[in-house]
């Protein structure tokens, strides 16, 4: 029983590994590779699990949807929306650097943020959407969540691959020179702006995708669920973490920042229980210490990029 | 020949650790209590988890459950948002091997953890908190339940009240949560369905410095009354005092979340002569009223909100598990038997007494410290609302809500 729990436990935690890597990859894109500091990862997560939920959520008086697409459909639409919303976000922000660039971003990702609030025509405002379906949902508990995990990793997957292919293909090395010297990508002849926006719209749609698998998996989506701690900072961490640059970095960062958050607290727990309450926070201080001390001895990330390592020798 | 070795050792540590366990004599049953720990109901959670656990400490005193089984409580953080909600949920499920959840605290966090673990997984979940009408709606198998009122009725509650007390124009302010918003949307619908008027209607977000542009827009309308769907130690506080101070509105109507005593601390009860809270109340007084003793007792404010509710929920869990005999497949079963009508009446805190009859087979039905928990096919419970005032530092009631 107690291995069969343990097992049950931990293709739980792959499933929400597998989201978050999809998160981080996407993020990889944008700030791995172009050099996009994007702090509104939350806004696009968002969008991605709004737009699948409304795809394929039966309908609700006073709410747009009811059209009950297959889940495909909704997932298509995720990716889709979410990059079609970056568009005119890349369009204005993209003209900011570096650190003006996280502030709007953030700016952004509220604002989508408090428009899902508000809005109940659209996505039911602070209540939510709910009886979403899942894939395999009539399945009994283990087989469904098994089989929810081999989607997620089929997607995790797919992304992978695609993403190596285009890291290796010149529209890569266009990229890493662009965000290394833009004048003298420039000067090639490269068309900056336009680049720096496809990688925006490309990372955006990867996030959108995490924000689908998200919602199915919980059948509802409310709110709460896009706070900035727990969807943009967290990815954050992860990322640099796990190594920028590199996509096998950022699936390795997802897994070791959500193994430390999830597993410390049944550490915790084996403390007496007034103690334990408290040791709650602890796990938030974990996860900014491992972020201190990798930023310390390994600003690099585990997995540093390869290049980077290849010119430093 | 060693790989053979090896399977034949995981075999035998898989088939030793399940006999294991098979049920025991004396066996103790674990259930998770899931609260949002840290996040933005920080302030709220340790109250409510104080009054769970001592709803277990009764149990445990009073002969425990089974033949000398101990409940066991692993207390996990739901954080307020699905994404830690589903991770305390799986844990206590799974890792801990939880009969049944408690909680989580917030309405997101509880259809997360409801759709995607309890239900799929047959655990039985008692939230305390989570008042959404969503809730409602879950497919669930008969797993889901709440000890506290989804929002639609007290919300109607309080139009009905207003409108008994010949007030006809109001306006609203709500935080823009799923506790706000439920409230206030229901409390419109039925004023104005009632032939009242809503002057002014708008959300807030939380913990702003300054609220008086949103007080000036909302006295444009002409109302005198600020009806607040809000928090009485957060924000709502601090739209009172401003409404207050720059004297947009002479009478102001809160709903439990403003029924705190930080209100009274802070503002002084000579200002709150035109201050008055609904909230929901025991039907049996006297369950109530040992309750509050014994948290009192326990060193907490039996004020805290959703004390009660959290208390009963752990409660009737317990009942659940005694009743059921270790049987969890019957748990959902076994509570709507323990709590509901007719029966020997149990108050809270008498485990002994429930203990005893569910020994000798007799049908017994819980009346708790926020009422009688008598759970309709969608495992909701109507509430008992009583109208407050304050007075001499306190709160008193005006007698109770129709």
């Amino acid at each position: 029983m107690e291995l069969i729990g343990l097992a049950n436990y931990a293709i739980f935690m792959g499933i929400l590994i597998g989201i978050y890597a999809l998160l981080a990859l996407g993020l990889n894109i944008q700030w791995g590779l172009t050099g996009l500091f994007n702090a509104g990862i939350a806004g696009f997560f968002a969008v991605g699990a709004y737009a699948s939920a409304i795809i394929t959520s039966p309908h609700v008086a006073g709410r747009v949807g009811g059209f009950e697409l297959p889940i495909v459909v909704g997932w298509m639409g995720a990716i889709v929306f979410a990059g079609l919303i970056a568009w005119p976000i890349g369009k204005v922000c993209l003209r900011f650097r570096s650190d003006y660039l996280a502030i709007a971003t953030i700016g952004v990702a509220e604002i989508i943020r408090l428009v899902i609030k508000s809005e109940d025509w659209l996505t039911g405002s602070s209540r939510g959407i709910t009886g979403i379906p899942r894939p395999f949902g009539e399945l009994d508990y283990v087989a469904s969540q098994l089989a929810y995990l081999g989607l997620v990793i089929a997607a995790v997957a797919v992304v992978y691959f695609l993403l190596e292919r285009q890291l290796k293909s010149p529209w890569g090395r266009m990229m890493r020179a662009i965000r290394d010297n833009e004048a003298a990508a420039a000067a090639m002849g490269k068309q900056i702006e336009a680049r720096r926006l496809q990688a925006f719209i490309f990372g955006a749609a990867v996030m959108g995708l995490a924000g689908a698998l998200f919602v199915h998996f919980n059948r509802s989506i409310t709110p709460e669920a896009i706070d900035p701690m727990i969807a943009t900072f967290l990815i954050w961490i992860m990322l640099i973490l796990g190594g920028s640059g590199n996509n096998r970095g950022a699936i390795l960062g997802a897994i070791v920042i959500w193994l430390l958050w999830s597993v410390s607290e049944m550490i915790t727990d084996r403390l007496p229980t007034d103690v334990a309450l408290q040791a709650k926070y602890i796990r938030i201080f974990v996860v900014g210490l491992a972020l201190q001390l990798v930023l310390r001895f390994r600003p690099e990330g585990i997995l540093p990029e390869e290049q980077a390592r290849q010119t430093a020798r | 020949m060693k790989l053979k070795s090896t399977a034949a050792l995981i075999g035998s540590i898989i088939g030793a650790s399940l006999l294991a366990a098979t049920p025991a004599h004396a066996q103790n049953v674990k259930i998770g209590l899931l609260s949002g720990i840290t996040g933005p109901i920080a302030a709220m959670a340790p109250p409510m988890i104080a009054a769970s656990q001592l709803a277990v400490a009764h149990v445990n005193e009073q002969g425990g459950i089974g033949k000398g089984g101990k409940l066991e409580v692993v207390v996990g953080d739901s954080a307020c948002n699905p994404q830690n909600a589903t991770d305390a949920a799986t844990k206590a499920v799974n890792i801990d091997r939880a009969v049944g959840i408690v909680g989580p605290a917030c309405s997101g966090a509880v259809l997360a953890a409801a759709n995607s673990v309890a239900v799929p997984a047959g655990a039985l979940l008692i939230t305390a908190s989570g008042t959404s009408p969503q809730i409602t709606s879950i497919n669930d198998k008969d797993l889901v339940f709440r000890t506290v009122p989804s929002d639609d009725y007290q919300g109607r509650a309080l139009a009905r009240t207003l409108k008994g007390r010949d007030i006809t124009k109001v306006a609203v302010a709500f935080l823009n949560n799923d506790y706000g918003k439920g409230l206030a949307e229901a409390f419109k619908a039925e004023f104005e369905s009632l032939g009242g008027t809503i002057a002014g209607y708008s959300g807030h977000e939380g913990s702003k410095a300054s609220y008086r542009s949103d007080l000036a827009e909302l006295a444009k309308g002409g109302a005198d009354t600020l009806v607040i769907f809000d928090y009485g130690d957060g924000t709502g506080l601090t739209i009172l005092r401003q409404a207050l101070e720059n004297n947009f509105f002479k009478t102001f109507i809160g709903a439990d979340g403003m029924k705190s005593d930080a209100v009274i601390r802070e503002l002084g009860a000579d200002n709150l002569g035109t201050f008055f809270t609904s909230s929901p109340v025991g039907e049996a007084s006297s369950s109530l009223e040992s309750f509050n003793k014994a948290f009192t007792a326990a060193g907490q404010s039996p004020d805290a909100i959703f004390t009660t509710t959290s208390y009963d929920a752990a409660f009737l869990m317990a009942l659940a598990i005694e009743k059921a005999g270790g049987d969890n497949a019957k748990l959902a079963e076994s509570l709507r038997a323990v709590s509901s009508a007719p029966g020997e009446p149990i108050m809270a805190g008498e485990w002994a007494k429930a203990k005893k009859l569910i020994a000798e087979g007799k049908d017994i039905d819980y009346k708790g410290a926020a009422g009688d928990h008598e759970f309709d096919k969608n495992g909701d419970v109507p509430g008992t609302y009583a109208f407050f005032k304050v007075s001499g530092g306190t709160y008193e009631s005006l007698g109770e809500m129709k």
